[in-house]
């Protein structure tokens, strides 16, 4: 018997359907706790072209849930150890590894080349970005998504209405309902049964197999082990905020934060300061705020004049904030962030009244 | 019990004493949001769609009291 024999002889797949997967070019966005069941059994179901992008690389916390790693591929990136693994099990298959977030530079060149589109990202802005980027390009997308023990399924641009995701939500949340992503907690079975779900639709779309989940999103939840579905259909709002064409696409910003700024830690922050020149850290405590320090390392620009004047960090591609706690640091991190998408934008921990931090003494009053 | 029935996701249902329960007849969703922010004003900080009869909606619509009413928020996580 052949490898692909328990699915060809299904009488409605066949011998055709296994020819299409193996033709089929698909792409999953994003290598984490639903991309490696996708990968998975696209993999072992015979697809014959697979894209990876994914831009991260493997943590140990990524384990309970990201299938396809292990201990031993602790630190390496997550595309190109995907596509190894899987290469190891199916070595007639083709990968394709794109180990880069994607961003409006090279999601449309990227996308093109596939047939359909899997987004298992965990950020609103890629997803809003790949969502948009399937508009424009009119590729099929099987979207899911997942919140501790509850899941959602959405398939877009495909059938007789081709519904997308701001048809479902027109815009994406504002920053401060979106919990910190990294520290949400998840059961890991969770993104398999949802990746294991988006795989199926994937297989029925390419063998024209049973009735795609199209028009329709449907929610999971594992503490009831209930579904729930429910229909949509196009938003006139929704449609008014996507990009009009692949210019107006490029020259947006899909740069949404966590709720919370990234943090460094004191001894990282001293280091860069003094030692990469193209990093900046700065006090912004307001004018009058003791004590005065004068460190090489530190420069001191009140946050009132950073928020009136952004452009005066510019020249920087680190910039490091700290004040008396870590609060306003943080606060301020993320506007900036929302200026300068492309730099590293952090808010050192603790600020300077952490016991870590170098300006630490007696002589700061509380 | 008569009335509506409101199912709630996600971080919508965290917000909610219940992830299901029963609400007093309304006249039309827009009325229907207002008394569950007056009631948990927590869900003003939320963005969700509204579902009724597993249908989703996109403005004020009508109810004759007996629908099932569904919060349903974006995930993100992956």
């Amino acid at each position: 018997m052949s490898r692909f024999s328990r699915q060809t002889i299904l009488p409605e797949f066949g011998q055709e359907g296994q020819e299409k997967l193996s033709r089929a070019r698909v792409l999953v966005v994003g290598a984490g706790g639903l991309g490696c069941p996708v990968l998975l059994h696209l993999a072992a179901a015979g697809v014959g072209t697979i894209g990876i992008v994914d831009g991260d690389t493997i943590s140990e916390s990524n384990l309970n849930r990201q299938t396809l790693f292990g201990h031993q591929h602790t630190g390496r990136p997550k595309a190109s150890t995907a596509a190894e693994v899987l290469k190891e099990k199916y070595p007639d298959l083709n990968f394709e590894v794109f180990s880069d977030f994607l961003n409006t530079n090279n999601a449309l060149e990227i996308i093109s080349s596939f047939d359909v589109i899997v987004d298992g990202t965990d950020n609103f802005g890629t997803r809003y970005l790949v969502n948009d980027a399937c508009v424009l390009l009119n590729k099929p997308l099987v979207m899911g998504a997942i919140y501790k023990y509850e899941g959602q399924l959405m398939i877009f641009n495909y059938g007789s209405v081709a519904l997308n995701y701001r048809d479902v939500y027109p815009n994406p949340p504002s920053e401060n309902q979106i919990p910190n992503c990294a520290e949400t907690g998840v059961l890991g079975v969770l993104p398999g049964i949802i990746g294991t779900l988006q795989a199926s639709e994937v297989l029925k779309i390419l063998s024209g197999v049973g009735k795609v989940l199209s028009e329709k999103i449907l929610f999971f939840n594992l503490k009831n082990s209930s579904f729930y579905e429910v229909g949509i259909q196009p938003n006139t709002k929704g449609r008014e905020n996507l990009p009009e064409s692949e210019m107006d696409f490029k020259d947006r910003n899909y740069n949404i934060n966590c709720g919370i700024a990234e943090r460094i830690n004191w001894e990282t922050a001293l280091d860069w300061a003094l030692n990469m020149t193209n990093s900046i850290l700065v006090d912004i405590r307001e004018t009058g705020e003791k004590p005065l320090f004068e460190k090489e390392y530190l420069s001191r620009i009140p946050m009132g004049d950073i928020r009136e004047n952004p452009e005066s960090l510019s020249a920087y591609e680190n910039i490091l904030l700290c004040c008396a706690s870590g609060q306003r640091s943080s606060q301020l991190a993320k506007e900036l962030k929302q200026q300068f998408p492309e730099k590293k934008i952090f808010s050192v921990e603790g600020g300077i009244l952490n016991p870590a931090s170098p300006l630490n003494s007696n002589e700061y009053d509380t | 019990m008569e009335g509506l029935t409101v199912k709630a996701f996600g971080m919508i249902a965290e917000k909610l004493p219940e992830q299901e329960f029963k609400f007093p007849k309304k006249e039309n969703t827009e009325e229907l949001l207002a008394s569950l922010y007056n009631e948990y004003p927590n869900l003003k900080d939320l963005d969700f769609s509204l579902a009724v009869n597993q249908q989703l909606i996109q403005q004020n619509t009508p109810l004759e009291g007996d629908e099932e009413i569904a919060l349903l928020p974006p995930f993100s996580g992956g």
